[in-house]
């Protein structure tokens, strides 16, 4: 995949792991107590005091790594001299060379048919050359 | 228009019956469309270009300006971005019911984000069109020099060829 969308996959998933960090932990989170006024929450279910401690640290470790991993891609990316006018000009440039080399090519091209047709003349007269001494060696009348 | 639950496909078949013979009496196709136009009652637009962020009514937070800085601007604003979470996360414990503007702001900064990276699209289609052009040119300077040096061969054996015709 291309950097560019790797860096867009990228910002989803920070946006992805945001939302589910406070969404589980909102959801997850024992009652707190809000005022003195109101009696002790009642206490919490073992199978969340045990693990709960845990994810806030693993989500936001994972949100850390999510941005790093971000500014590692921005790193790599390749944006070699800026300004759409250098681009532009060095595509001009590109443009004229290749149309340079390609008339070459094709006066190459041309060249090489001229001589493809010279050697086939040539392996004709080579032919009959060899028809006639043959002919000579095996004192054949010539037909 | 045609508003029926299945409606026929347009009747314009009939004006090619004799297309065989004579391509000129039927119509030609219609001219490409340029502007807007309506397709099945939502409209579209024929030029493609990147809406700014003040047309869809978004802050811009990068500094506008001819060559914008990418890889410096992403990176700041990744910063405010883990910023803002951890000022939502405090806002959630100290008083939960200020969370709106925090996420609005958090919303803010991730469309910024994604408008940059999708302005860096021309730019890589350029570089992608400029590698291109260097491999093409590349190609045929190889196809010239493979003719050159098959021709130079052929002319070599044509010769030798001849060399050994006349001594005998």
């Amino acid at each position: 995949m291309d950097i560019i969308s790797q860096l867009q996959e990228q910002v989803n998933q920070i946006a992805g792991l945001t939302f589910n960090t406070f969404g589980t932990l909102q959801r997850d989170a024992p009652s707190a107590r809000l005022s003195q006024n109101y009696p002790e929450p009642p206490p919490n279910p073992t199978e969340d005091a045990a693990s709960f401690p845990e994810q806030p640290k693993q989500m936001s470790a994972a949100l850390v790594k999510a941005a790093k991993q971000f500014d590692a891609l921005v790193a790599a990316l390749p944006l070699s001299e800026g300004g759409e006018e250098a681009q532009l000009k060095r595509i001009a440039e590109l443009q004229a060379e290749n149309d340079a080399v390609g008339q070459e090519l094709q006066r190459q091209l041309e060249a090489a048919v001229v001589s493809m047709v010279a050697e086939r003349e040539l392996k004709l007269v080579q032919e009959l050359f060899g028809q006639t001494t043959d002919n000579c060696l095996n004192l054949k009348k010539p037909d | 228009m045609a508003t029926a639950t299945f409606p026929p496909p347009p009747p314009f078949y009939r004006l090619y019956k004799d297309y065989i013979e004579n391509p000129k009496s039927a119509p030609e196709p219609p001219p490409p469309i340029e502007g807007t136009y309506v397709c099945f009652a939502s409209s579209y637009t024929t030029d493609d270009v990147l809406p700014s962020l003040e047309e869809q009514g978004v802050r811009q937070l990068y500094p506008k300006g001819p060559n914008v800085d990418f890889k410096k601007e992403l990176r700041s604003l990744n910063r405010e971005l883990q910023l803002h979470i951890l000022e939502l996360a405090d806002v959630l414990v100290e008083r939960p019911s200020q969370y709106a503007r925090r996420v609005e702001d958090i919303s803010l900064i991730f469309k910024n984000l994604h408008h940059l990276l999708n302005s860096l699209r021309p730019h890589q289609a350029r570089a992608t069109l400029i590698h291109i052009l260097e491999l093409q040119i590349q190609r045929r300077k190889q196809a010239v020099e493979d003719i050159k040096r098959q021709r130079e061969d052929a002319q070599k054996l044509l010769k030798e060829a001849l060399g050994t015709l006349a001594g005998q």
